[in-house]
Formats: structure tokens, C-alpha cells, sequence
């Protein structure tokens, strides 16, 4: 059992004996065993060094044209494994305004309602843990990188508020603005809300299958 | 350095034997923390990832091309096969947790994991992606070594003593490293922007109203405040992504990093994400410094039981 584990565990980048110079031979079983070990050492040796590697290539921000070299060799594998990350919460700058998004929805009758996407502010704390969610998930949609989310998101919203009888026909999505300007005497107060239209939707019959 | 000296640096650091108890410590807070998540996740599972979620998966493949660990896109489209992933997945983190067939469940909610975050990359914060990475690393690990019915069952047929071997910690390394970019790359990232080094960033931070959590004090409020706070913030990122790794600094620093994570916990709304990045704090306290506790603790709630008893009967 104690053999078997140490058999596990010396697979360093070199081992004793080759720090030594002095391998012996113990019989074609050890030799067969101590080669065994040295071919996994070395695969957990390249695993380690490729890994470590790759992970600062891929999200260490420094301006070297090697970065983007290696970036690019290591893509497939990173998408592939999951092993992509960025770590920029509030960096290199934090938001600078509050914001919300409401949809205006215009149904098959001529009726019109206005429905408000999840705001954590208005949440109870409980309700929150749950629902935090939303609050990622409405950041990626008023990124303006993403207009397939949106388009998305509006055939959610009109699934959600039609009936057979009335469905929703239009969907304008409306992302609303506060920003955040400190007064001369550090002091916070809201600016009014200023209203972006981010999309403008009309639902087909198949959107509310 | 000759390339000698760092060959055996390098042995020392990755293949050095040491206790596996960190490592399966935090086998069992990763197995809890994927369960919270999951629970917290419950009752939208279906709004987020089913046939008719906010992003259809269509939409997923096409802004996230390529190949992927990804099971949403191998599984029929039914809302009961998407539910039946997630049971499956709080079912093999709760093995994880109580560590039976140990290395198999880490490798199913790694690969589950990953694809609920791949099926819908939107509503994922750092914290879950930490969690991803640090469960990709830990499949590699001694996790089951300890503090596992794997392991009980072993010591039941005799195949193991009582005595908890020492064992190769380069799984448990690279989940160190792992937080250590964490922390170093938010640090460079946030000395890029002016708000940071002007001390100002934490007063926009703290009016976000998405983010709001409990009432924090007027004098938090005040500019001195804030500039010492985002000045902070970034003196400790470095600090724990770089200072961490000199033996003389670590208590020291993960005191400091989870005074730091408890009060983000306080004031910001981000749920679990503090826990996730906490939960790796335990790789960083010795193995045998951590043996010692929980004999002292073992030793404290042994012998208060009879005290208890002696007690009760007189």
C-alpha cells in the first residue's frame, strides 16, 4: 500500500537518482517500474508547466506580442475545457451609472404595458440570493456587445406576458440611465433617470411556441 | 539560479509530500458551496437553461462557437432532461462532499459544471468561474484522502491504517496558483484605471444600487474613507496574489483577505462569490497546522462530554 503510494508521488521534474548520477539496475520489474514512473512524471511535469503557462498568457494583462501568440494557441483547449477566466470586476473602471431595464410591450389588440426587468434594489434580502442572476445577466445585456441577447431576451419577455387570446405583437426594450457624479463635496445625489432604447422587436407567431 | 537549484526548487514545491488534509478540506466546502449555488439557482433553472430560457441555446453555440464540455448541446432539448442534468449534479457534489467514490464525482461536476456555465456564460460572476477552475485541478488531487467515506471504507477493509499518508500536493498547488492569478490579475487590471489610483473608484462601487446588500455608516461615505478603502483593496490584491508565497506573511495576509471578503460580504450583493474565493483559503494553512487544530478541537469536544455527563448525573 505504502509502495503503491510512492510509486504515486515521486514524479518530480528529476528525480533522486538522476540528481545523484548514480542509477543501478535492480531487475527488468524495478527498471520497468522506474520507467513507468519517470513517463509519468514527466506528463505531470508538462501538464503542470503547460498550465501555468497558458493560464498567464490568457489573462495576465501585459502588452507583449507573445501574449496574444499564446493566447491563441491555447484557445481551443481553454474554450474546450472551460479553462478560460478574466478577473476584472470594477476594473479597469467601475460603472459609472445605475441602470434598469423595461420593456414596452404592445399586444395584438392595440393594448400597451410597460414590465420591468428584476431590479435587486427593489428585492427583499432572501429574494436577492436568489435572483442576483438578473443583475449579471441584465449588465450583459446593455453591454452593447451582444444584440442576439437581446433579441433573445424580447422573445422571453413577450412568451412570458402573451395569452392565446392576446398575444404580445411589438417588444421595445428600454434601458434607463442614472449616472453616478460625485458633488465638489464628495456627497452622492441621483441624477434623473434618462431613457436608451436598446431594442425594438416584432414577435412572431413562432417566437411564442 | 543554476537550473539545478531550480529543478529541485521546483520538486520541492510541487511533489514534496505533505498532509492531505487542506486539500479534502476543501474537497468538502467545494462540494457545499457547488450544492448553494445550485439551490440558489433552483428555482429559475428552467427560465435559465431550459427549452425556452432567456438565451435559447442557438443563440448560446452562436456567440460562444467551437468545440466544448458541454452537455446542454449533447442531451435531447426537454425541460426533464435539463432538469435531470441538474439533480445529477447536486446529486455527485453531495458525493463529493461526504467524499464517496471521490475522483469520479469530481469529474462529473467538473464536466456538469462547466456546462451549465457554458449553456449560459451571461449570469456567471468570478466566483463561479473560480469554482470551474478550481474543480478542474481538483479532480487531480488527493481530495478523498481524508475526511471521506472513501476512505473509511478502505480503513473498514484493511487497506489503509489510521494514520493519514502524506501525499503528492501539485493538484492542491495549482488551485493555489489559481488564486493567486485571481488576485494578481484584479490588481492589474484595476491600476489601469484612474479611479483606482485617484482613490475614487470605491464611491462609485458603493453607489451602484445593484449591488446594494446592508446600510453601511456615514463616515464610509467620506472621501478620505473612500480613498483609503480603494487604496487598500489594491495594496491587499497584490499582497495576497504575490506576498502570499512568503511563509513569513501568509497568516497574516488570509486574516487580512477574510476580514476583507466578509466585509464585501456585508456590503455587496454577490452571492456565494466571497465564499467561493474563501474557500480556497484553506489550501494556504498548513497541513499540519491544521491537524493540530482539529485534535485541539476533537480533544475540546471530547472532553467536554463528560464533564456534560458528570454533570447531568450529579
Amino acid at each position: 500500500m505504502r509502495g503503491q503510494q510512492s510509486s504515486d508521488e515521486q514524479v518530480g521534474l528529476l528525480a533522486e537518482e538522476d540528481l545523484c548520477l548514480c542509477v543501478q539496475s535492480h531487475g527488468t520489474a524495478k527498471k520497468r517500474g522506474s520507467h513507468a514512473r519517470r513517463l509519468k512524471g514527466f506528463a505531470i511535469n508538462l501538464f503542470i508547466g503547460f498550465h501555468l503557462v497558458a493560464i498567464a498568457c490568457w489573462c495576465v494583462p501585459i502588452d507583449s506580442p507573445l501574449i496574444p501568440l499564446c493566447k491563441n494557441l491555447v484557445r481551443p483547449y481553454f474554450l474546450w475545457a472551460g479553462l478560460f477566466q478574466s478577473w476584472d470586476m470594477f476594473a479597469p473602471v467601475p460603472k459609472g451609472a445605475n441602470t434598469y431595464i423595461e420593456a414596452i410591450l404592445i399586444y395584438r389588440d392595440g393594448s400597451g404595458k410597460t414590465w420591468t426587468y428584476p431590479r435587486m434594489e427593489q428585492m427583499r434580502l432572501t429574494e436577492k440570493l436568489f435572483k442576483e442572476r438578473y443583475r449579471k445577466f441584465a449588465d450583459n445585456l446593455q453591454c452593447g456587445e451582444l444584440d442576439e441577447l437581446l433579441a433573445d431576451a424580447a422573445r422571453h419577455i413577450a412568451r412570458s406576458n402573451s395569452s392565446p387570446a392576446n398575444p404580445v405583437k411589438t417588444v421595445i426594450l428600454t434601458q434607463k440611465v442614472s449616472f453616478i457624479v460625485p458633488r465638489s463635496d464628495g456627497s452622492y445625489v441621483p441624477e434623473p433617470w434618462q431613457p436608451h432604447i436598446l431594442l425594438g422587436y416584432g414577435v412572431q407567431p413562432e417566437d411564442l411556441r | 539560479m543554476s537550473l539545478r537549484s531550480f529543478f529541485k526548487l521546483w520538486n520541492e514545491f510541487f511533489f514534496r509530500e505533505q498532509s492531505p488534509i487542506p486539500i479534502a478540506l476543501f474537497r468538502i466546502i467545494y462540494g457545499a458551496l457547488v450544492i448553494a449555488m445550485l439551490a440558489l439557482l433552483q428555482p429559475d433553472w428552467l427560465d435559465w437553461y431550459g427549452v425556452h430560457a432567456w438565451v435559447g441555446l442557438p443563440t448560446a453555440l452562436k456567440l460562444e462557437p467551437g468545440s466544448r464540455v458541454n452537455l446542454f448541446s449533447m442531451i435531447p432539448q426537454s425541460d426533464a432532461w435539463i432538469e435531470g442534468l441538474f439533480w445529477v449534479t447536486l446529486g455527485s457534489a453531495t458525493l463529493l462532499t461526504v467524499g464517496l467514490f471521490t475522483r469520479v464525482n469530481s469529474i462529473i461536476v467538473f464536466v456538469c459544471l462547466t456546462s451549465i456555465q457554458q449553456r449560459n456564460l451571461y449570469i456567471t460572476h468570478g466566483g463561479d468561474t473560480f469554482l470551474r477552475l478550481a474543480g478542474f485541478f481538483l479532480i487531480f488531487g488527493p481530495a478523498g484522502a481524508a475526511f471521506s467515506v472513501d476512505r473509511l471504507i478502505r480503513i473498514r477493509r484493511g487497506n489503509e491504517f489510521r494514520t493519514i499518508h502524506a501525499r503528492s500536493p501539485w493538484a492542491q498547488r495549482m488551485i493555489q496558483l489559481q488564486l493567486s492569478f485571481l488576485y494578481l490579475v484584479t490588481f492589474l487590471q484595476k491600476i489601469k484605471g484612474a479611479p483606482w489610483l485617484q482613490g475614487t473608484a470605491l464611491f462609485y462601487v458603493y453607489h451602484l444600487d445593484e449591488f446594494r446588500r446592508f446600510a453601511l455608516p456615514a463616515w464610509f461615505f467620506h472621501p478620505t474613507a473612500l480613498k483609503l478603502g480603494s487604496w487598500s483593496a489594491l495594496a491587499l490584491e497584490f499582497s495576497l496574489g504575490v506576498l502570499i508565497w512568503v511563509k513569513e506573511f501568509r497568516y497574516v495576509l488570509l486574516a487580512l483577505g477574510l476580514l476583507f471578503h466578509l466585509w464585501l460580504e456585508y456590503s455587496l450583493n454577490i452571492p456565494l462569490f466571497q465564499w467561493d474565493i474563501l474557500s480556497a483559503y484553506i489550501l494556504f494553512i498548513d497541513g499540519d497546522d491544521l491537524s493540530d487544530y482539529l485534535s485541539s478541537v476533537r480533544r475540546g469536544v471530547f472532553g467536554l462530554l463528560p464533564t456534560f455527563r458528570s454533570n447531568s448525573c450529579a
